[in-house]
């Protein structure tokens, strides 16, 4: 480099300017700031992680005993495979959307040890065996749906949903688990639907589980089963990822507890709308041709 | 709701039918379908009325957007009305979104997934941006948007992270869901997402309208920039469960600034809110003031949020101090150490830039190989911030002198080593010494 060029580029490179020129609004981090700052952080403006996203658990509680074993269960499982790619697609990018699964027959089984999110979830089909020990799952639902357990996300979360399917009558005593739900908030404030299948099942007795009639549906053919589970599910996990919209521009305030119900109406409202538009596109009961 | 079916044709108000394609998605007000109308593909916007408070007006109101046009070429406008049948459900055709460009939500979360259209199994893939300065130019392109729109004097209401789509290498954006917009003061029933919505309006003691937007569009700046949520905090996840009286609360009522220098109640929280915490050790003052004045003064008094024009200045501002040093790091001036010189230094390899100062700002810009210069730099009372007018290259005859080369179409006088002045011309350049003096026409620069 010659010295006229060499002249120049030094000139450029250290052109005075004194750091008391600084005008409002210059950077403000003195040099030994920075410097401790630079030490073991990382300062690339581009390297974020995502943003912290609320979550939603969905619940599914589903009777595995022998009396689903056959079609009704081959076709349940099929369904719950057909689903999952359909609560990602509307899942809210935005909400972070996880799946429990828990069955319930002689025992109260996991699917997964935890609840897993939608992208990674992957079905594991069921098989039916035993009686309904339906009312040990209440309990143990109860029991996993809680800050310490279950509902562990660090940022913010929604209520759950919870949806219940059997296709008969709980062979324990169903009221004790269902005493230990009402204790538990997650359950009051959650979204809760049934769906009966067959015609053991009971369609009051559900309605005792999600708190009102309307939320409760019951499917007497494969065809409708397959259709149920779907707009259940869709249905319970768009209400449920979303926020209502309140004001505090109305004469009495309202409380959660409020909220909840008219979420829990809503549901029941979409649900049964739903239903009826679907209209019955199989006819074949359920419980005959076996 | 009367959902379309595959291959069923659409007539169009003013004569002709669409045929619809298939289906692209749905939203809360409707369906968007793919259709084909005049032998050209669009996007087939199609209402389920029942969702509607008042259709007549809200379609009154979308055939005059039509008549009116869009403010700018980065809205994805509606076109074509439909015809309204007879049950009242109609729809309009836009244009189709270009590919090159992911949703904003996906940006936030970083990825994007991919479904298998056999399988249904979704990989993710990354979606990042690909260089600080087309996320700097992104915010920019944003915000010139929305002072686009504001000045067409309609505002549009439902500002949310749904609503955009970004070029990641570029920086270009599209503003779709343009449905909603409308006069300012005038509404159809939209209030608008939350998170996204102005206090007011969640509280709803206020209508969408160009006020509201301006809180709207700080929530979507920051959520950009800072990867998080200007008002969730240690406040916000203590209340676990999020219920609707929890969100009036910690969105309307009490809405309170992570960053709130009078109130520390709402700090982020670490594992939770780890971008934001970072941020804001990396964001110059003047971008971190702005945001604080929003968020604080600006919540109660709407009248007193940044406008448009001003975070254009800023953020213009913030995308000249980007520098890009030759040992690979690029980052914020206000991530370099200041020499005694007043040179910015980086941290890493320890090399100098100095800076070009302009008449007409009361900062100056840093200069490194590769640096550009845009109309709104060079060019007196333009706020262009997309042509390129100069840039700083390295003379091909001479490695090692620095000099500047004038891409715009003016006649540039500049004072060189001779002490006299010279022309210099489009695509001619300039050597950058201790004391030369550069006039662009109005506006003048030196050294600092």
């Amino acid at each position: 480099m010659s010295d006229e060029k060499k002249e120049i580029r030094d000139d450029l490179l250290k052109n005075s300017k004194k750091v008391a020129d600084a005008k409002p609004g210059q950077q403000t981090k003195s040099t030994n700031d920075l410097e401790s700052l630079l030490d073991d952080f990382d300062d690339d403006p581009l390297n974020a992680t995502g943003v912290s996203r609320k979550s939603l658990v969905i619940f599914f509680l589903i009777d595995t005993s022998g009396s689903m074993k056959g079609t009704k269960m081959g076709e349940l499982n099929t369904v719950m495979e057909e689903l999952i790619p359909e609560i990602r697609k509307i899942g809210e990018a935005d909400t972070e959307v996880k799946i429990a699964v828990l069955t319930f027959s002689d025992q109260v089984m996991w699917m997964y040890s935890e609840p897993i999110a939608i992208e990674e979830f992957e079905w594991a089909r069921l098989s039916a065996a035993g009686v309904t020990s339906m009312g040990a799952a209440f309990e143990e639902l109860s029991v996993r749906m809680s800050r310490n357990s279950f509902l562990n996300s660090p940022s913010l979360s929604f209520a759950p949903v919870m949806f219940l399917m059997t296709d008969g009558y709980p062979s324990d005593d169903y009221q004790k688990g269902l005493e230990a739900l009402n204790k538990n908030s997650w359950y009051k404030f959650g979204l809760k639907a049934a769906l009966g299948i067959g015609k053991e099942a009971n369609d009051e007795m559900l309605a005792e589980f999600t708190g009102s009639a309307d939320t409760v549906v019951h499917a007497y053919s494969g065809g409708q089963l397959a259709q149920f589970i779907k707009i259940i599910a869709v249905t319970s996990s768009q209400i449920g990822s979303k926020s209502m919209t309140l004001s505090d521009d109305t004469t009495h305030e309202l409380s959660p507890e409020d909220v909840a119900k008219s979420k829990q109406k809503l549901l029941g409202q979409q649900i049964q709308e739903t239903v009826k538009s679907e209209g019955y596109k199989d006819t074949v009961p359920f419980d005959t041709g076996w | 709701m009367v959902e379309l079916g595959i291959g069923q044709y659409v007539e169009m108000e003013y004569g002709g039918a669409a045929r619809i394609i298939q289906i692209i998605g749905s939203g809360g007000q409707g369906i968007v379908y793919l259709a084909e109308f005049n032998d050209a593909r669009y996007a087939l916007k199609w209402y389920d009325v029942d969702k509607i408070s008042n259709p007549k007006a809200f379609r009154k109101n979308i055939e005059n957007n039509i008549k009116d046009g869009a403010p700018s070429n980065k809205f994805l406008w509606p076109k074509y009305l439909t015809k309204e049948l007879d049950n009242g459900c109609f729809g309009y055709l836009m244009d189709l979104r270009p590919q090159g460009y992911d949703s904003f939500v996906d940006i936030l979360n970083t990825y994007k997934l991919e479904i298998e259209q056999m399988s249904g199994r979704a990989t993710k893939q990354s979606v990042q941006f690909k260089s600080l300065f087309a996320m700097v130019t992104a915010v920019i392109n944003i915000v010139n948007t929305f002072r686009q729109l504001h000045r067409a004097g309609k505002s549009y209401q439902d500002l949310n992270d749904g609503g955009f789509f970004i070029n990641v290498e570029n920086g270009d954006i599209l503003v779709c869901d343009c449905d909603n917009i409308a006069p300012d003061g005038c509404n159809f029933g939209i209030a608008g997402k939350p998170g996204y919505m102005a206090p007011e309006v969640v509280r709803g003691i206020s209508k969408p309208n160009v006020q509201t937007d301006k809180y709207s569009l700080a929530v979507v700046l920051f959520k950009l920039l800072f990867r998080g949520d200007p008002v969730e905090g240690e406040k916000v996840v203590k209340d676990i469960c999020l219920t609707e009286t929890s969100e009036l609360k910690h969105y309307g009522q009490q809405a309170i600034f992570v960053y709130d220098p009078k109130n520390d109640s709402n700090r982020p929280v670490r594992g939770i809110h780890d971008n934001v915490i970072k941020f804001w050790k990396i964001y110059p003052d003047y971008i971190k003031d702005a945001f604080t004045f929003t968020f604080t003064t600006g919540i109660t008094e709407p009248n007193k949020r940044i406008i448009e024009n001003e975070w254009q200045k800023l953020f213009i501002r913030l995308r000249s101090e980007i520098i890009k040093c030759h040992c690979g790091r690029t980052n914020f001036a206000s991530m370099f150490l200041l020499t005694e010189e007043g040179h910015y230094k980086c941290p890493k390899c320890g090399a100098e830039y100095s800076e070009l100062q302009l008449s007409n700002r009361d900062y100056g810009i840093p200069l490194y190989i590769g640096c550009k210069f845009y109309a709104c730099d060079t060019e007196k009372a333009s706020d262009d911030f997309q042509t390129v007018t100069g840039e700083l290259i390295e003379n091909k005859l001479k490695p090692g002198v620095l000099g500047i080369k004038n891409m715009s179409d003016k006649i540039w006088k500049v004072k060189m080593p001779d002490g006299n002045f010279y022309n210099v011309a489009s695509g001619k350049g300039f050597p950058l010494w201790k004391d030369v003096e550069i006039d662009f026409g109005g506006i003048t620069a030196k050294l600092k």
